[in-house]
Formats: C-alpha cells, sequence, structure tokens
C-alpha cells in the first residue's frame, strides 16, 4: 500500500512540553483513518503538523510519497490538504456562499475591472450542497442560522471546493446532538464514498469504531498502535486506548 | 415582513420625517433649502463613508474629524500662500491617506488598540492644525478654480453632490461587488476564521483606516473650497454626526453591520433632522441631545432586535 498521506518519526517539543515524542502515520488513500489517544496523547499536535500550523522538529511527512513541509495553513490546503477544525472556521453571520467562498472567491470582468461573480458562487455552493445530500432554502442564509450537522458541511464544502484529497476532521461530532452527529457521520461516510480521504480525530470511540477503517493510537507523544477497525468494538479500542497494551 | 421591517424601517421613518418637514416646517420645502440640506449631506455623506470602511473591519477611526481638520488647514494655508492650487490639494489628500495608513499601522503592527490609536492621532492632528494656524483662521480670495471645486456645479448638478455621489456609489460598490470588499466583512465579523481561510486581515484593517484617512482628505478639499477659509477646528462636529450616521445605517439594509448604503441614509437623515429643527425653532442644544439619542438608540436596536429580526428564517 502507498500512503496518500504519511508521516514518520515526527518530534515536536515546545518549550519543555515534548508534544511529540516519535510519531508514525500511515494514510491509505480512500479510507477513513482515526487518529486516536486520551488528553495529552499528541492529537492535536499531530493535525496541527500534516495541516501546515506547525512545523516538526525532526521527521518526515510525505504526500504521495513525497517529502514535505508546509510553512503555513494555506500551502498544505493548496497541495490538497484540508483541516476542518472543532469550530469549523465559519464566519456565522455571512452567508452558506459566502463562508464556502471565503478566501478563494470566483471574479468575473467586466471592461477590465473584476467583480465578484455571485450567480456562479450560489450556484456551485448550491451543487456542492446537494452532493452532500444537504437541502437548505437558500445559500443566501447566514450560517448561525444552520444546524451543527448543516454547519459541517459548510466547512467540508469549503474544502472539497480546494480539491482537498484529505480532509482532517477533528473532533467532528463534539457538542452535536445525536441526531446531528448521525448526519455528520453519513457526510463523512459520503465523502469516503465519492473517493476522498478522510482523518477524523476523536475522542468517541463508538463513533470511531462505527466509523473508521484503521485507526491509529496515540499514547504519551507516541504512536502506539496502528490497527484495522474490522470488527474490532468500541470497548477493545477504549481499552487500548487506556491500557497501552499492543493489539 | 419582520425581514422587511428590520432592513427597510428606518429607512422608511427617515421618508416619513421627510414628508413631515416638507408639511410643517416652514421654508424646509424650498429648492435653495433643499440644495442646503443636499451640501450639508455631502461632507458627512463623504465622512461616513469613510469612517463605514474603518468600521466594517472592525476597527474605529476617532480620528477622521482632526485629519479633516488638519488637511483643511494645510491645503487652505498653501492656497491661502498662493501655492498652485492642484498641488494644495494634493497635499491636503496625502495628509489624509497618511494619518490613515498611521492608524492601520499602528493598529495591525504595534497592536495599539484603534479606539486608543485614532483617539492619539485625532489629538495630534488637532493640535498640528493650532501649531500651523497659530489658532487663527485662514480667510482670503483664494482662486476661483480652487472654489469651484465645491461651489460649481456640471450640467446644472452641484460639484459638491457629485463628489458625494462618486464615494457613496464606488464605496458601495467596492463593499458589495469586490473581493476587496468582502474580505474587508469578513475581516470583521470573523478576523480568525477569516485568516484561516486566506484572507489577508490585517491588510484589510489597514486599507479601511486608509480609506477612512483619505475619506477625510476629500471632505477637508471640498470643505475649505466651500468656505473659502480654514480652521483648526472646522471639522470637528462632523466627528459625531458621521458616527451617529453610521451607527444609524447599521440599523439599515444589512442590519448589524456597517454598510455604505446605510451610511449615506443615515448622513442624509441626519442632516434633515438637524436642518429641520433649526427651521421649526429648536435651539442648538437640541442638535446634541439628538445625535447622542440616535447613537445609543441605533446600536442597542442593531445590537439586538434587528439582527434577530433579519436573520430569523
Amino acid at each position: 500500500m502507498t500512503a496518500i498521506l504519511s508521516v514518520k518519526g515526527a518530534v515536536k517539543t515546545f518549550g519543555a512540553v515534548e508534544a511529540l515524542r516519535g510519531v508514525d502515520l500511515r494514510i491509505a488513500p480512500g479510507e477513513i483513518h482515526a487518529v486516536c489517544g486520551d488528553n495529552g496523547a499528541g492529537k492535536s499536535t499531530l493535525i496541527k503538523l500534516v495541516s501546515g500550523v506547525e512545523q516538526p522538529d525532526a521527521g518526515t511527512i510525505r504526500l504521495r510519497g513525497e517529502p514535505i513541509a508546509f510553512a503555513s495553513p494555506h500551502q498544505a490546503l493548496e497541495a490538497g490538504i484540508a483541516t476542518i477544525y472543532q469550530d469549523l472556521g465559519l464566519a456565522p453571520r455571512m452567508t452558506i456562499y459566502q463562508n464556502i467562498f471565503m478566501g478563494s472567491e470566483l471574479e468575473r470582468r467586466l471592461l477590465g475591472l473584476k467583480y465578484l461573480d455571485k450567480l456562479a458562487m450560489r450556484e456551485e455552493s448550491r451543487a456542492w450542497l446537494d452532493r452532500l445530500g444537504i437541502d437548505v432554502t437558500s445559500v443566501d442564509t447566514p450560517v448561525e442560522n444552520l444546524s451543527g450537522g448543516q454547519r459541517q458541511a459548510v466547512a467540508i464544502c469549503r474544502a472539497l471546493r480546494w480539491n482537498a484529497e484529505v480532509i482532517i476532521m477533528d473532533e467532528p461530532t463534539a457538542a452535536l446532538g445525536v441526531r446531528e452527529t448521525e448526519h455528520v457521520l453519513d457526510l463523512i461516510r459520503m465523502l469516503k464514498q465519492q473517493g476522498t480521504t478522510v482523518v477524523v480525530v476523536s475522542h468517541n470511540m463508538t463513533h470511531v469504531a462505527a466509523l473508521a477503517d484503521r485507526a491509529t493510537i496515540l499514547r504519551s507523544g507516541r504512536t502506539q498502535t496502528e490497527l484495522s477497525l474490522d470488527g474490532v468494538t468500541p470497548e477493545t479500542l477504549s481499552r487500548l486506548i487506556l491500557s497501552g497494551a499492543a493489539a | 415582513m419582520r425581514r422587511f421591517v428590520a432592513a427597510y424601517g428606518t429607512a422608511l421613518a427617515g421618508l416619513a420625517i421627510f414628508v413631515f418637514l416638507l408639511l410643517v416646517a416652514r421654508n424646509f420645502a424650498t429648492a435653495a433649502n433643499l440644495l442646503n440640506v443636499l451640501k450639508h449631506t455631502s461632507f458627512l455623506a463623504i465622512l461616513s463613508v469613510g469612517f463605514t470602511f474603518a468600521l466594517i473591519t472592525a476597527e474605529l477611526d476617532l480620528s477622521f474629524a482632526g485629519l479633516c481638520s488638519l488637511a483643511a488647514v494645510v491645503t487652505g494655508g498653501l492656497v491661502h500662500g498662493g501655492t498652485y492650487w492642484p498641488l494644495a490639494v494634493a497635499t491636503g489628500l496625502a495628509i489624509g491617506i497618511a494619518g490613515g495608513l498611521l492608524n492601520g499601522i499602528l493598529v495591525t503592527r504595534l497592536k495599539v488598540p484603534s479606539l486608543i490609536a485614532t483617539l492619539g492621532t485625532a489629538s495630534i492632528a488637532t493640535g498640528l492644525a493650532f501649531m500651523i494656524t497659530r489658532g487663527v483662521a485662514f480667510v482670503g480670495r483664494w482662486d476661483d478654480e480652487f472654489l469651484a471645486l465645491a461651489r460649481g456645479k456640471v450640467a446644472g448638478i452641484p460639484t459638491l453632490t457629485l463628489f458625494m455621489a462618486a464615494v457613496v456609489g464606488l464605496g458601495w460598490l467596492v463593499t458589495r461587488h469586490s473581493r476587496l470588499g468582502i474580505h474587508m466583512i469578513a475581516t470583521g465579523e470573523a478576523e480568525e476564521e477569516a485568516r484561516r481561510a486566506g484572507v489577508a486581515t490585517r491588510r484589510m484593517k489597514v486599507i479601511g483606516l486608509t480609506v477612512s484617512g483619505a475619506m477625510a482628505g476629500v471632505a477637508a478639499v471640498l470643505l475649505v473650497a466651500n468656505l473659502s477659509s480654514a480652521a483648526p477646528q472646522m471639522a470637528g462636529d462632523y466627528l459625531l454626526n458621521a458616527i451617529a450616521a453610521v451607527l444609524l445605517g447599521m440599523t439599515m439594509f444589512e442590519p448589524g453591520r456597517p454598510n455604505v448604503a446605510g451610511s449615506f441614509t443615515g448622513a442624509l437623515i441626519i442632516a434633515m433632522l438637524a436642518n429641520g429643527l433649526v427651521l421649526m425653532g429648536a435651539p442648538y442644544y437640541i442638535q446634541d441631545i439628538m445625535l447622542g439619542v440616535i447613537v445609543i438608540g441605533s446600536v442597542s436596536v442593531s445590537a439586538s432586535v434587528l439582527k434577530k429580526a433579519a436573520f430569523s428564517i
């Protein structure tokens, strides 16, 4: 298997804190991969490295086998790795289409002057939402009026618009109700069906077991286990995270 | 219905006040007086559009009136001293732009909160204005071409009105239909999120504050040309008037968000009210009270009721 995204021997320290002490991660193309671990295990730091927010002190990150170094989140985005944080990064009072196109607006030219192509942005937003099976009355609705699941979908649409091959989602189901959670899990499965690789960081072992193909378990800044989740129960996963025993 | 009231309620109230003044206030409905209201609106609207640009990026500019006075005395002083007038005008505009740019750098690079930074530049500008004039005003018989900037007419339309239309029209186009505009709005609405999405938020704030300074320069040139004199505090009254116009504007069209169309309408309403109150014999201090009520009332309304009404579907 050639990994679409891989991390080898990643080390990252913040002052006296060794957040990562040698982490390996291998993401296969088209899979849903969960990154699990207790608080302080290094999940967030690992995500920050692959999304370009932080740079590793040691270790290599490879995208499709090529070593890469991202100086900024924008570079990671342009390389095809989009990260959706828990806060989703949306502007609540701006509309759905404005959020989907934030930072990458479509323009037209009139007599050499560029102006926003709102019609195209609305139509394209509608098409992206349709692809995810999201039904909203208007793409001119402010995001603050949407449900948690719909907001997640708007954030996903923005990532897809960047032609992201890998979408990293940080705790996508945290702070959501039961029905909204189901909705988001369905969205992630749909992304997989459409060929997008998804990396999910989650505390919720039930969701991880139900959703992911494989998981990487971190413990104290190291990769403890990487395992296929075929037939693995949430209880087994929890035990692995807590006990530190290898599978 | 609620959304309609939220978006257009204030503008309709303004229209009602206009009709009321037409019917009730003696001499309000004369051509000369309406032209006078329009003239007063021109200065106010130009400064209001500038302040709107700063506020859209969520930064305050309390210095535009001070910068306007400074630019005015420099422009007036140069014309008075016999400098070729286009050069004097360019200097006035440059002072406004430089002042705005300084505010932008203070806020984005040195991390001084805009409230404090612009309060400081306002005081510096006012001090410099007094220093240049030594406390008196420049008055004189100046170049007719220069005075025509504010007093002339093109195709029967006063130049002041044309300048205002250009500023308001351009401001509206930029904020509503350009990438720059939507990036400024995103900066004001959700700075951190916008930055992560690739919006150059610091640059947007610098541009917002610089536009505010530039409009102070434009207003300064027109004020001086209109009055044929320049005094160190000549734009002082515009500070609260323009802020009130913009805040009143936030109750219209895009409730809860500074917007150019709202600011223009707000300027029109405030200029009209000020004029109407004088004509109806109200004492001068009523205007201060009115501005205070508008400022507080607008913000409390746009912050709560209107926003909810506008965005509930």
